[in-house]
């Protein structure tokens, strides 16, 4: 099942992309999303919201994607992610010294996609809000 | 190119990809494999000093010598690594095995690549079977099922039954799934299982376990691993299981008395991914007719031809519709709904079940 991407620039009180993410991420397409986000990144990205209102899974892979996600809008280049695990964890140092991530935020995750990230304690990486109206509120 | 009768050449490119996962720039231990005359073939990064322990086994191929691997480093754990290394040695002697095949049969590039692939993945799941399906232990007043089946892509999923070398000798009990696909995932797989072994053991819980099994991953190995993994221990006298949580789906608690079927909710992140996890245990008492569930997420993201996923819904209903069932009846129907609704779609990841029955009326 594809997964469709649509990608909005808003003006906030900082410019904001919205990437809304609709159907299932896994292993076929989460290294599209990688991709898609490295070029928002090089088209001059630096707030990335994350809508994952329509998301109607999120398999293993997908939070790998997620990872890497904030790899690449940190401005560092992700690296494979079949094996590059080492440096995913240099992201999770800076939750260990309490840095949230606040360049690349979370909203309109449904209760099934929620329950992964937490049960998995990747919630822990993001700021996450309801929706996309609050999160674009908060910048 | 080698002549008949002499080694193999390996293809340094596919066994630096294999190492990787051993890699990530640590001082602390090195993988390397060789060829026959000794020649480095493939390295997962600089070698430590030589004063470090090291470990190493030969490749062979029908008794052929074809080269060597060998682990160096202060981090090498007796107990630990030759269960790594042999699961790394025998993939590579598939490898070989597979390249010569290939290079004897048909001289054809594509062909020559595809079915080495074909076999590598064949054999790599042969050998997968080999390590996660143990025989379940006898364990007097319980009974034990399990069922796994791997995907068609190799996938991560292990787990294992056991008696832990304790006073009272209580019943081990441990369930995972490592991230990704791909012989990557295998091994990580083939490298976590004894380590988590050793570490429900050795610790004072379960917790404490996963947490020193973490630690490993994180700080100590720098070998990376993201893994979900549930880890309990059984008092077998008493019933009473403490379980600890690692980013895994909660396993399901099937009361005798007819209650509802919960959830045993309670845990903390994934391992290899924090450098805590701050998870505590969690207690269960097991009643006599009270059986516990343990699952990967194989089996609710199970998909059917037409898309849906089988959730948890299905397998409450599941097992539901098996109440009163041994652990071994009550996988059984997990497996034949999912099989049943899968019907002719593959199963994109590794399913596997395990049911811990406690015996007797409720």
């Amino acid at each position: 099942m594809a997964m469709l991407t649509r990608v909005e620039r808003i003006e906030a009180a900082v410019p904001v992309t919205v990437m809304a993410l609709d159907g299932e991420l896994d292993a076929s397409n989460y290294l599209q999303l990688v991709d898609d986000v490295r070029q928002l990144y090089a088209d001059g990205t630096r707030n990335l919201l994350l809508d994952l209102s329509d998301l109607s899974f999120i398999a293993s892979s997908g939070l790998v994607a997620l990872f890497s996600v904030v790899k690449v809008m940190n401005g560092e280049e992700p690296p494979d992610p079949e094996y590059g695990w080492g440096a995913f964890r240099e992201v999770s140092r800076g939750v260990e010294t309490g840095a949230v991530q606040r360049n690349v935020q979370l909203c309109g995750a449904p209760p099934s996609v929620a329950e992964v990230l937490q049960r998995t304690g990747l919630d822990r990486l993001f700021v996450s809000h309801p929706d996309r109206e609050s999160a674009l509120a908060s910048y | 190119m080698t002549g008949v009768g002499a080694a193999p050449a390996f293809d340094a490119e596919r066994i630096r990809a294999i190492l990787a996962p051993f890699a990530a720039g640590s001082e602390r231990l090195c993988v390397r494999v060789e060829d026959a005359r000794g020649d480095v073939v493939a390295t997962s990064g600089d070698m430590p000093r030589s004063a470090s322990p090291s470990l190493s086994r030969e490749l062979r191929v029908d008794g052929a010598l074809v080269g060597r691997v060998v682990a160096t480093g202060p981090a090498i754990d007796e107990r630990l690594m030759p269960a790594a290394i042999e699961a790394l040695a025998v993939s590579l002697e598939q490898l070989a095995d597979a390249d010569r095949r290939a290079a004897m049969s048909d001289r054809d590039a594509v062909s020559r690549a595809s079915s080495a692939i074909a076999a590598e993945l064949a054999l790599g799941r042969v050998q997968q079977r080999t390590i996660v399906s143990l025989i379940a232990p006898d364990v007097g007043g319980y009974d034990l099922a399990s069922h796994y089946e791997p995907a068609r892509e190799i996938g991560g999923d292990f787990f294992e039954l056991f008696r832990l070398r304790r006073r009272g000798h209580p019943l081990g009990i441990v369930i995972a799934d490592v991230a990704g696909k791909g012989i990557g995932a295998a091994l990580l797989m083939a490298f976590a299982r004894p380590v988590i072994h050793t570490a429900l053991s050795a610790a004072s819980g379960p917790a404490d376990a996963l947490e020193r099994v973490n630690r490993i991953l994180v700080g100590e190995l720098h070998t990376t691993l993201f893994i979900t993994a549930l880890a309990g221990r059984l008092d077998v006298r008493t019933g009473l299981l403490r379980l600890a949580n690692a980013g895994h789906e909660p396993p399901l608690l099937v009361p005798g008395d007819g209650g509802a079927i919960r959830p045993v909710e309670g845990g903390g992140p994934l391992l290899g991914a924090f450098p805590e996890l701050g998870v505590g245990d969690v207690e269960v008492q097991l009643e006599p007719g009270d059986r516990l569930v343990l699952y990967t997420d194989g089996v609710t993201d199970a998909r059917n031809p037409a898309g849906e996923r089988f959730g948890k819904k299905r397998l409450l209903d599941a097992l539901e519709g098996a109440r009163g069932a041994t652990a071994h009846d009550l996988v059984a129907t997990v497996r034949d709904g999912v099989e049943a609704f899968c019907g002719t779609t593959d199963p994109a990841d590794d399913v596997t079940i395990v049911a811990v029955g406690r015996q007797g009326a409720a």
